[in-house]
């Protein structure tokens, strides 16, 4: 329309989504949120130092590991399920959204603007949270392995899950209940392999009990397998995990994560932005 | 190219409220154009249903029925906003970005190369009386300041279309007169300007046409020359009785189509319609009456709104939009 607007192609579009992601990115680095799942991280890995005191020699150092891991994924899931909840409702409640949305740019390029805005911060957090635990092992006798970096990368793929299915519930329902169900999905997905499980034996509930194996199989069906992106135990053992493993998890996280990320879109296109 | 920049044809929103979704309808039957060039006053009470069609004119609600083009387009098209500046009611921005951050954000969603963002930005927060604050956090601005951000970021484009939801809202006496003399200017340069105001007299210096909503439908639309009826024009006259005293009262009453407004003392002022001041005059000569004041009255756009709000809230259902519509739709 006038001279200098150009809107259309490829280009545009990425420059679009780079914005909207920048500006998420600058807005959660002020967030407190952030900075107090990341105090909190940095104090239980340094709480992990004083409890390996009490581990065996040879254990001192694997401990680390073990509870550094948990403690990186506990808090950066917690943070990606209360600012993922947040995203929209933020947007809308103090209506930011209004001075944005009439500009040239398509829903999807906001949507997914502040998807990969909460992902990036997400990634330093992990990157942070991984460059104080290389430390919490050097002071342990340990050291950053390339195996342990695999973990905490699937753990970062992992999170970038929860984000979106975050951000679809959202796009869904109020803040308080979005976060309650992602948590939920968070939960169940991590233990959906017991569940198979229990589906797959001869007895039990699940085997017996028509609602109950009804209910087992919907729920494995909808929910994504978290544990997949698990390999701690494996790592900590000193097992290999298979290159062919690493490019299957980050296809199902991949897959899961598109299709959390379209679902949220199907609902926030058709949302009326009263 | 089409000249038609803004068309709503027949829009209508209906919203589903409470457990048991209750229609509500927000907007009913509104129609309207706006042509390259021209600007147009959207004016209604609270609740009209202005903000809803400003919101289904840009793409945040989809209408139930109707279409709305922009450009000729569907308003969900981004190269149809590509050519529009919008200015939401009471604008919000991130509280911890600056302006200049404000309208960096808004350049890249634009596609703005970087040396017009730059030009364009200082040269406009200068012109909004922002320069000097153009580094500083969001966090500490008044609502005039936010007001006037919000009309620089929506200018960054150079858009052919103006948008503004109640631009004069929340400014001080300055700020309006600043707003107002750039929406003048906006104008002389050719701009289409399509403004919601609770501000008639603005409206009315400001637009060449005006479209009024109530319980969100269209009451009066046309242009304002055409609506402000010429032929309703009276005159308001005060006489000093003077020694002619009661029988001077009556001579000037008994004018066809003379209304007392006031009498104080010795003193008379009426009002008659245009056509009877010759009439009147004479009346007033022969009685001995002194003419002390003479002021044509017209028709105001306020008296106009209240006249068909109260019409159609009357009424409930008006055939008034079809037959203003009918006589003056641009």
């Amino acid at each position: 329309m006038t001279g200098a607007v150009h809107v259309t192609g490829p280009a545009r579009s990425l420059q679009r989504i780079a914005a909207v992601a920048a500006n998420t990115l600058r807005e959660a680095r002020r967030n407190r949120v952030f900075y107090g799942m990341l105090a909190a991280a940095v104090l239980l890995l340094l709480f992990s130092v004083a409890l390996s005191e009490l581990a065996l020699a040879d254990q001192k150092a694997r401990l680390v590991q073990d509870f550094g891991l948990f403690s990186i994924s506990l808090l950066t899931v917690a943070t990606a399920v209360l600012m993922g909840a947040l995203l929209l409702h933020k947007e809308l409640e103090r209506k930011t959204l209004y001075a944005i949305l009439p500009k040239p740019i398509r829903r999807s390029e906001f949507l997914v603007g502040k998807f990969a805005g909460l992902c990036a911060l997400l990634g330093v957090q992990v990157g942070l949270l991984g460059a104080c635990w290389w430390g919490v092992l050097v002071l342990r006798g340990g050291a950053m392995t390339p195996a342990l970096a695999l973990a905490l990368g699937l753990q970062y793929v992992e999170v970038v899950l929860v984000t979106a299915v975050a951000l679809f519930f959202s796009a869904l329902t109020r803040p308080v209940l979005a976060g309650v169900l992602t948590a939920g999905v968070f939960v169940v997905g991590r233990v959906v392999y017991v569940l198979q499980d229990l589906l797959s034996a001869p007895k039990g509930g699940f085997a017996e009990v028509p609602v109950m194996r009804a209910l087992g199989k919907v729920l494995v069906a909808v929910l994504p397998d978290l544990s997949t992106f698990n390999v701690a135990d494996e790592v900590l053992l000193g097992w290999p995990v298979p290159t062919d493993y690493v490019v299957a998890a980050l296809g199902y996280g991949l897959s899961w994560t598109v299709l959390f990320v379209a679902l949220a879109l199907v609902l926030f296109e058709r949302r009326d932005l009263t | 190219m089409t000249t038609v920049f803004l068309e709503l044809r027949n829009l209508q929103k209906v919203f589903r409220v409470g457990l048991l979704a209750r229609k509500v309808t927000a907007v009913r039957d509104v129609s309207l154009s706006l042509r390259r060039g021209e600007s147009m006053g959207f004016l209604g009470p609270n609740g009209s249903g202005k903000t809803t069609s400003i919101k289904c004119i840009l793409g945040l609600i989809r209408p139930t029925a109707g279409s709305v083009k922009l450009f000729g387009r569907d308003p969900w098209d981004i190269e149809a906003r590509a050519g529009v500046g919008y200015l939401p009611e009471s604008p919000y921005f991130y509280d911890w970005l600056t302006p200049r951050e404000v309208m960096n954000y808004a350049g890249d969603l634009f596609g703005l190369d970087r040396t017009t963002r730059r030009t364009r930005t200082g040269a406009l927060l200068e012109r909004l009386g922002l320069g000097h604050a153009a580094d500083r956090p969001l966090r500490g601005f008044s609502k005039g300041m936010l007001q006037r951000l919000g009309i620089a970021q929506s200018l960054l484009n150079d858009p052919e279309l103006v948008i503004y939801d109640e631009p004069l809202s929340g400014l001080d006496p300055i700020g309006r007169k600043e707003v107002l003399d750039l929406m003048a200017e906006l104008r002389s340069q050719g701009k289409s300007l399509f403004f919601s105001s609770h501000v008639l007299t603005d409206i009315e210096t400001l637009c060449d046409a005006v479209t009024i909503l109530n319980q969100g439908k269209v009451v009066a639309a046309g242009r304002l020359d055409a609506l402000l009826d010429r032929g309703a024009l009276e005159v308001e006259a005060l006489f000093e009785l003077g020694a002619g005293g009661e029988a001077a009262a009556r001579a000037l009453l008994a004018v066809e189509g003379s209304v007392e407004r006031e009498r104080t003392g010795a003193r008379l002022r009426l009002a008659v319609p245009h056509d009877a001041v010759d009439a009147l005059l004479q009346a007033g000569l022969a009685a001995g009456a002194k003419l002390e004041q003479l002021l044509p009255r017209r028709d105001s756009l306020e008296e106009l709104f209240v006249r068909k709000a109260v019409r159609v809230e009357a009424r409930g259902e008006s055939q008034d939009s079809q037959d203003a519509a009918a006589k003056g739709q641009p």
